[in-house]
């Protein structure tokens, strides 16, 4: 188990530049014991406060990284979390792909970003994600099992689905939301500092 | 996985200073390593090894690779005799952002003289979605955190057109969407990096190789090129979008 000190860190690491709602609604742990914690990560150097939002110094960022081992090390040698990982980056391309695809459009032979105003085109890709989804499901069942603080990122995935399908389609990749495409971003940096690898793309 | 007895002492305060924490952190992180490797070769227990080999097996080497990890996640140390900056600026606060100095040169772009309008081709990149025109800006390497938390802090001038290596855009996230422009010297249209600027409407370039350019010079990306597809990078077919250095005309 993380303090609350070191996941608030971590949590600011994974979403990078963030307020203290956003990093609570990721990790878990209360709005104000967040806020405590980055008030006190910002007096003694960890984090800085710029435009309403955190982003960790350079040496906290090191601290952390160098201190997963010890908070992760136990869910690296689990074999059962590894496969739910590996399934996770097998899906990942994927994801990529469809997000592509959802942003752009192919239009007489040229890639051009997809205006949305063809909606049968953006109801067959939101048809993918979800099939997509259906089979993340048991990965996200398996980190989930692993450590239970990452069944957050379920819920998310499926609330953003949810409201995609639903006709939302800002759910599906905006940036300044929980959408489908954040959370599994965040999911796969969180994944990647739990085991230790780097970002390969 | 192997602890040391520091490891799961609940009531240990981390240190007061970030920087002894860093250090420490890596260095807790060298001795776990070598604590495993006493075990593993049939070391009786922690006492053994620490009595055994007072400095836990922590070298020179070990020491300077951890300096090399502060450094190179963009701290900067603070110097008590001016002697320090001057003789190596790169390491101490003060010693001028040399990451802005640096200029790829890389041996696959495509580079070219100054044509009649006075553009000189640097490199090629894979576009991540055309867009109707060209853009044109100033190039900016951005590599030091230094940099990300000034524009941070103060905005990142008008028409910057940033180069970054970064194609899960780690460094330059809290600020990509005052960029311009993006040359990205690594990572695909797919990246991460490649999904947040169409979500920006940003144009920019994945995979970037570009030779010749310096910080400051004012470049033409060629935004209106055909984006890279997915049948490209299947196919190994290569469609870049141009970039080029403008010559100044003032």
């Amino acid at each position: 188990m993380m303090d609350t000190r070191s996941l608030t860190l971590h949590g600011l690491a994974i979403k990078r530049h963030a307020a203290a709602a956003a990093v609570a609604s990721l990790t878990g742990l209360s709005v104000e014991a967040v806020a405590a914690q980055l008030g006190a990560a910002v007096a003694s150097g960890r984090a800085v406060e710029a435009r309403g939002a955190f982003t960790l110094t350079p040496l906290a960022r090191v601290a952390l990284q160098a201190g997963y081992e010890r908070h992760f090390g136990n869910l690296r040698e689990d074999q059962a979390f590894q496969i739910a990982y590996h399934g996770f980056e097998r899906i990942n391309p994927e994801l990529k792909q469809v997000i592509t695809d959802w942003q752009t459009m192919n239009v007489h032979g040229q890639i051009r970003a997809n205006d949305h105003s063809d909606q049968a085109y953006d109801d067959k890709i939101i048809d993918r994600l979800s099939a997509m989804h259906e089979r993340a499901e048991t990965v996200l069942a398996g980190l989930a099992r692993g450590l239970p603080r990452l069944a957050i990122y379920g819920k998310k995935l499926e609330a953003a689905l949810d409201k995609a399908e639903s006709g939302d389609i800002e759910w599906v990749s905006d940036i300044h939301r929980d959408s489908y495409h954040t959370v599994w971003f965040e999911l796969h940096e969180e994944l990647l500092r739990i085991m230790g690898q780097e970002r390969v793309e | 996985m192997v602890l040391l007895p520091i490891d799961t002492v609940q009531h240990a305060q981390p240190p007061a200073s970030p920087i002894v924490e860093a250090v420490l952190a890596l260095l807790h992180q060298k001795v776990r390593q070598n604590y495993a490797a006493h075990l593993a070769g049939g070391g009786a227990g922690f006492d053994d090894f620490v009595f055994g080999s007072p400095d836990c097996g922590i070298s020179r080497a070990d020491m300077e690779a951890v300096e090399a990890t502060l450094l190179a996640s963009g701290h900067r140390f603070d110097w008590s005799a001016s002697i320090s900056v001057q003789e190596r600026p790169d390491a101490y606060k003060g010693g001028g952002d040399s990451t802005a100095n640096v200029m790829f040169e890389n041996a696959d772009a495509v580079v070219g003289a100054a044509d009649a309008e006075g553009r000189a081709q640097c490199g090629q990149g894979d576009n991540v979605v055309r867009y109707d025109a060209n853009v044109v800006g100033t190039a900016r390497y951005i590599r030091s955190n230094d940099r990300v938390l000034s524009y941070l802090t103060d905005g990142v001038p008008p028409g910057t057109i940033a180069i970054i290596d970064d194609s899960g855009g780690t460094l330059t996230a809290p600020i990509i969407d005052q960029f311009t422009g993006i040359l990205c010297a690594g990572g695909t249209v797919r990246s991460h990096l490649g999904i947040l600027s169409r979500e920006f409407g940003i144009p920019c370039f994945m995979n970037a190789k570009l030779n010749g350019i310096k910080d400051g010079d004012k470049v033409e990306m060629e935004a209106s090129a055909e984006a890279r597809t997915t049948e490209d990078y299947q196919t190994g077919t290569e469609r870049t979008g141009r970039v080029w250095r403008l010559e100044e005309t003032a």
